[in-house]
């Protein structure tokens, strides 16, 4: 028997239920004296010391075993006493988490009957059975297997090579700080390569859920802009030239389009993605954009002077009705535009301090290559962070506009 | 850099303190106290967000999630952002969804 003072045996136990709110449920641990707080599955996936220290888990048996025994595990670890499965319609569900060999709650939920139970699981404390041991393991394995397929796939995602208009440097890099990452880079022809498309994106939020969006949000974009005719003329750009007209119709019906599938369809997740979309006229130098809430890309004149490129509507997928306006600008010889997400400007050293936007303006020299531009933001990031864990993917693209001369 | 947030629920409206950082660490418990606030149907959400030292954008993810999960009938308020944090909710459009006060009294 653990040693267990008696003040700590009349104290309200509390009891983590991890599943969909259960009433029936919550109000018989209410009434056998414990202090229930319901919790998502996801969220104690991503932080598992955020839930504090639970006297008693109890695990919805519907998750299914593999993610039953991983949360247990990971619950454990945060130093939660007990865990118990609770049924909550799935009969071979429970049946399977029990062989596993977890405790279990099953109604009608009796207010007497759930405090034994609870007590029991807590009393077992930390120690886990063979099963649900080898089940976590299976589990963490397969995870781990799933990862590293993902990271492969999503690395199709991201182009091959880079198309290089005649007297263009165009060069990208993505620098994810998982296994899968929610940014992404994109440069494809369009308009029988008259234009030239490029995108820098960021999901919100890191990981395989921002992967699956990002996969999904690249894919409507560059499919859209790919199928839009060239006779499809934009609205809102009446007023442009007609060389830029002619590439904005498929820019902003990939914009519109993929905001309205979002918002539709996914709005409910709470999942945005900032976007930066351009699309390059490369004999004139003329470039329309929609900047979709993304932090604002650096126009670096052959000079030195710095311009940038500020929102021109929402992050897609956070308004139904979200307005997208072109923006344009002309990129002259020796130009350049550089492109990034929030993890340049926000990687941070081991003691918080972010690298910052000043100093990310201040590591753009001009008249490099594409490459080299894209090669002294990495290395200040770096020398900034000093070796600290990533915390967030890292995005870069660089546009450069060779300088009129003699021809090598 | 530890990311706190304090509820109460008064007369349908909902009032949240935020300190510290909202990031992708925190984010679960913010929606936490979400979840916990919406449960008793305000109509309107007061955030509070003059200790908020920091936003990231999967920070601003939650507060997305928020909306949605009040629904559209319920008033957001964010009341006296620092100007980073400000920043972010701005240059993603997310202002356009909510209402932004300067921290009123105090």
């Amino acid at each position: 028997m653990p040693d267990r003072p008696a003040s700590t045996a009349r104290r309200t136990r509390t009891v983590l239920v991890v599943g969909e709110r259960h009433t029936e449920l919550s109000d018989a641990l209410v009434e056998a004296g414990f202090d229930p707080v319901t919790a998502d599955p996801v969220e104690i996936a991503n932080d598992p010391d955020a839930v504090g220290r639970p006297d008693v888990a109890l695990l919805a048996a519907s998750l299914g075993l593999p993610r039953v025994a991983l949360l247990s595990r990971l619950l454990r670890e945060a130093g939660a006493a007990g865990v118990a499965v609770y049924a909550d319609g799935d009969l071979g569900a429970l049946e399977t988490c029990v062989r596993a060999g977890f405790e279990y709650v099953a109604p009608p939920y009796s207010p007497v009957l759930l405090r034994s139970r609870l007590v029991s699981a807590w009393e077992r404390g930390r120690l886990t059975t063979r099963g649900e041991r080898l089940a976590a393991d299976e589990s963490r394995r397969e995870y781990e297997r799933d990862l590293f397929v993902a990271h492969e796939l999503q690395a199709g995602f991201l182009p091959d090579a880079l198309p290089q208009p005649p007297g263009w440097e165009l060069a990208a890099r993505c620098r994810p700080a998982r296994m899968v990452s929610g940014d992404f880079y994109d440069g494809f022809e369009l308009l029988d390569g008259r234009r030239l498309g490029f995108v820098v994106a960021d999901v919100c939020d890191k990981g395989i859920g921002a992967g699956l969006f990002m996969a999904l949000i690249r894919t409507l974009l560059r499919h859209s802009a790919e199928h839009t005719p060239a006779s499809r003329v934009a609205d809102g750009g009446p007023d442009l030239p007609p060389r830029l007209a002619f590439g904005a119709g498929p820019l902003v019906q990939a914009v519109v389009d993929t905001n309205r599938y979002l918002a539709a369809n996914h709005l409910r997740q709470g999942y945005f993605a900032t976007v930066f979309f351009g699309v390059l006229d490369p004999l004139s130098g003329g470039l329309v954009y929609i900047n979709c809430g993304h932090n604002p890309p650096v126009v670096l004149r052959a000079d030195g002077g710095t311009t940038t490129l500020p929102p021109t509507g929402p992050a897609l997928g956070m308004l139904p009705d979200g307005e997208y306006r072109l923006g344009r600008v002309f990129l002259n010889p020796g130009d350049s535009l550089f492109v990034y997400t929030d993890g340049v400007v926000e990687a941070a050293d081991a003691r918080g301090d972010r690298f910052g936007t000043r100093a990310m303006l201040d590591a753009l020299a001009p008249d490099r290559s594409a490459r080299d531009l894209l090669d002294g933001v990495d290395d200040a990031v770096r020398r900034h962070v000093d070796g600290a864990e990533q915390s967030d993917d890292i995005t870069t693209l660089g546009l450069r506009r060779l300088p009129a001369g003699p021809l090598r | 850099m530890s990311f706190a947030a304090k509820s109460h629920v008064w007369d349908g409206t909902a009032t949240i303190r935020l300190t510290g950082e909202l990031a992708a660490k925190s984010a679960g418990q913010f929606n936490r106290v979400i979840a916990d606030v919406s449960a008793q149907d305000p109509h309107r959400l007061v955030l509070l967000l003059d200790e908020l030292t920091y936003l990231s954008s999967a920070g601003l993810r939650s507060l997305v999630y928020a909306h949605q999960r009040l629904g559209r009938g319920v008033e957001i308020v964010l009341v006296g952002a620092q100007p980073e944090v400000a920043e972010t909710i701005r240059l993603t459009g997310f202002d356009r969804s909510v209402v932004m006060q300067e921290p009123t009294g105090a």
